[in-house]
């Protein structure tokens, strides 16, 4: 997945996705141009939870085996859900300010990706605190797993919550199909980005464990 | 040597030990007051305020006073360097887990029925039926509390700034729990339908059932070294 | 091969991160043996001793205790008491009450009997209504006696127990180690003070950097001066 021929492919539907975003799709009749910042702002939240997933079945398997594999998968996963959480985090408000005048409300799915968001960044700490190398990956694991249990729960409460608030556009609104499949373009290239940072941030941690493994080995032989 | 005989063994001790030395109720129900004290210079606590901020005075001041006691669950263990003593006892470990949230619950319990008065005099509530409802929120809301911050405390003693992290860790997974305990205290200080409240009470108990049942399943690799 | 002999350990090791405290191991004690684990200071006595003690998950291979997997039997741990210089004992409860939790948690029966012929027998019968906080160090120490022995181990795991010890708890100790041996018990001692093993073991066992450097049975009792000597070639700074 590191491939050079993987990132061609990747670096074209990009292209493709972007060139269907500014060039092709037409303008949305509501919102405006601003609109756009939809091709960005969803597959990068579906992408967040696509790593979550990736950190949950790590923990689960990393328990199960203790292979450091699995354990570099859930973090790795992890610093990517974060990244594209971010991603959302900052187009939201974006897209907020044009059309609704603020950058931010406490409307329900902003409210629980950010909520998501803190508890994948509490799981990042749990990595950095641990008090040594193996308490680490093992901690990391049981709070990358009730971390993923606890995000339907969030979704849940905060819409209990905000019943009396529902500002953000409806989920499945009708698109027209060009539209349509300009979304379905996004997702493709965003999924693809995905795989492709998360096979590279992998590997490197995959050297940076046998790197310190040698350096361990040389010190114990001297 | 059943698991809920060895649950209820340390519960017991706990409870031995906390009654004789009651270092962690006293100042924790003195914390609670202390927050409501804060709060009242940021908004005005009685009158027409009470049903918009109450509730969420009353849950955020819980909530940190547990973020407190919650880090005590292993200090006894800790400070006697008896934690190995929990951990050398035959049979599955989640029985420490056990014994240790059900503690929590108790203590949590406490702390937030000897602080109500507090709260009562505060707002200026006149204490009448909706004291019953409001003790099963605190029950769920304590069980929703203790079931995640005993595991996480069993975790962060393993930890560096393990003071520091408990906070950080416990805040964003209890949220869930925290917003439902908080909407059905305003729907019950409003006495508001049972319908409204059901939601939340469902959301209570699944997610203290939930969180109970994994951090036993979890307990043993928090704990072990 | 194993059987169910008191202590295996199968290709036992134990990894921090990078760094191995143990590396792997097989160790086969029997019945009724006394073995003396020397070693310096992070040669990894206290990994093994806590791999032994179930305390420690071992990064590869297994344990056995008694035939049985430590970690696939979490009831397998009954077997086994431990004596260290941390006495596991809580200050705020007093003797009595340490050993009530105690023998609640091992799910024993005859509870208040155990604790009587207990405390008679580590001599504080007299002081077992006053909190273990207020006793000397011998006395706490003669407590955790009483509590690592309540469940009738038939393995004992002693690491530094003569740290602090006066005389008379010393020769106490070291009574109840050749009563224990006697009745088919298993020990594993760990201590710095060969003075204190003399007369104890009939095993030495030798770990530097992690790794078994020698494993031999004693045919007589060897003193101090002797075991010193027989230990000495494989240590980095003679004891």
């Amino acid at each position: 997945m590191r491939s050079t021929s993987f990132s061609y492919l990747i670096f074209a539907t990009m292209l493709i996705a972007l060139g269907a975003i500014f060039l092709w799709v037409p303008t949305e009749q509501e919102m405006g141009i601003i609109q756009r910042i939809f091709y960005f702002h969803v597959p990068s939240a579906i992408c967040a939870f696509i790593a979550f997933f990736l950190v949950f079945v790590g923990s689960v398997q990393y328990l199960r085996t203790r292979e450091d594999k699995w354990d570099r998968l859930a973090l790795c996963a992890a610093e990517l859900g974060v990244v594209f959480g971010l991603i959302v985090l900052i187009s939201g408000p974006l897209w907020a300010k044009p059309v609704w005048g603020v950058y931010w409300r406490w409307e329900p799915r902003l409210t629980s990706m950010l909520i998501t968001f803190t508890i994948y960044a509490a799981y990042l700490m749990v990595r950095d605190y641990g008090a040594h190398s193996t308490q680490a990956p093992r901690l990391g694991a049981v709070f990358g797993i009730l971390a993923f249990v606890n995000v339907p729960l969030v979704y849940y409460s905060v819409d209990l919550w905000a019943a009396d608030q529902q500002l953000h556009p409806p989920r499945n609104v009708e698109l027209a199909p060009a539209m349509l499949y300009t979304k379905w373009i996004c997702y493709a290239a965003f999924f693809l980005l995905l795989l492709r940072l998360l096979a590279q941030r992998m590997e490197l941690a995959r050297i940076e464990t046998a790197v310190a493994r040698l350096r361990q080995k040389l010190s114990d032989e001297v | 040597m059943s698991f809920l005989g060895r649950a209820l063994a340390i519960l017991r001790k706990d409870l031995q030990a906390e009654w004789r030395t009651k270092e962690r109720l006293s100042p924790m129900v003195f914390f609670v007051l202390l927050v409501l004290l804060v709060f009242n210079f940021s908004f005005e606590l009685g009158g027409a305020a009470l049903h918009e901020i109450g509730p969420g005075v009353l849950w955020s001041a819980y909530v940190f006073a547990s973020l407190l006691g919650l880090g005590r669950s292993f200090a006894d263990e800790r400070e006697n360097d008896a934690l190995d003593a929990l951990l050398l006892a035959p049979g599955d470990r989640g029985a420490v887990y056990l014994g240790k949230m059900l503690g929590n619950l108790i203590f949590l319990l406490a702390i937030e029925l000897l602080s109500l008065p507090f709260f009562i005099l505060f707002f200026n509530l006149s204490p009448g039926f909706f004291l019953v409802p409001l003790l099963g929120i605190f029950l769920l809301g304590s069980a929703c509390l203790a079931s995640v911050g005993t595991l996480f405390a069993a975790m962060s003693n393993n930890m560096r700034l393990r003071e520091l992290l408990l906070p950080l860790l416990l805040l964003p997974m209890i949220l869930p729990a925290l917003i439902s305990c908080i909407e059905a205290t305003a729907l019950i200080l409003a006495n508001g339908r049972f319908e409204k409240l059901l939601p939340h009470l469902q959301m209570l108990g699944v997610y203290a059932v939930v969180f109970t049942v994994l951090s036993l399943m979890l307990f043993e690799y928090a704990i072990e070294e | 091969m194993g059987g169910d002999d008191p202590i295996v350990l199968e290709g036992a090791a134990k990894h921090f991160g990078a760094q191995t405290a143990l590396h792997p191991t097989d160790l086969v004690i029997t019945r009724g043996q006394a073995a003396l684990l020397a070693g310096t200071n992070g040669a990894g006595k206290s990994t093994l001793l806590r791999l032994v003690a179930g305390l420690c998950r071992p990064s590869q291979g297994g344990v056995r205790i008694g035939g049985r997997d430590l970690q696939r039997t979490p009831e397998a741990r009954a077997a086994i008491g431990l004596l260290s210089h941390q006495t596991l004992l809580y200050d705020e409860l007093t003797a009595r009450e340490n050993l009530h939790f105690f023998a609640r948690l091992y799910g024993l029966d005859n509870i208040l009997e155990r604790i009587d012929a207990a405390l008679v027998e580590v001599g504080l019968s007299q002081r077992q209504d006053h909190r273990v906080g207020v006793f000397s160090r011998g006395m706490k120490q003669r407590l955790a006696l009483a509590r690592a022995t309540l469940h009738r181990p038939s393995v004992l795991l002693l690491d530094e127990p003569f740290t602090g010890l006066d005389t008379g708890a010393s020769t106490a100790l070291h009574r109840l180690l050749r009563e224990f041996r006697t009745t088919g018990g298993t020990y594993l001692l760990v201590t710095h003070r060969l003075d204190e093993a003399e007369g104890l073991v009939d095993r030495l066992l030798v770990l530097e950097r992690g790794r078994l450097q020698l494993d031999e049975s004693l045919q007589d009792d060897l003193d101090a001066d002797a075991l010193r000597a027989r230990c000495a070639p494989y240590l980095d700074v003679a004891p």
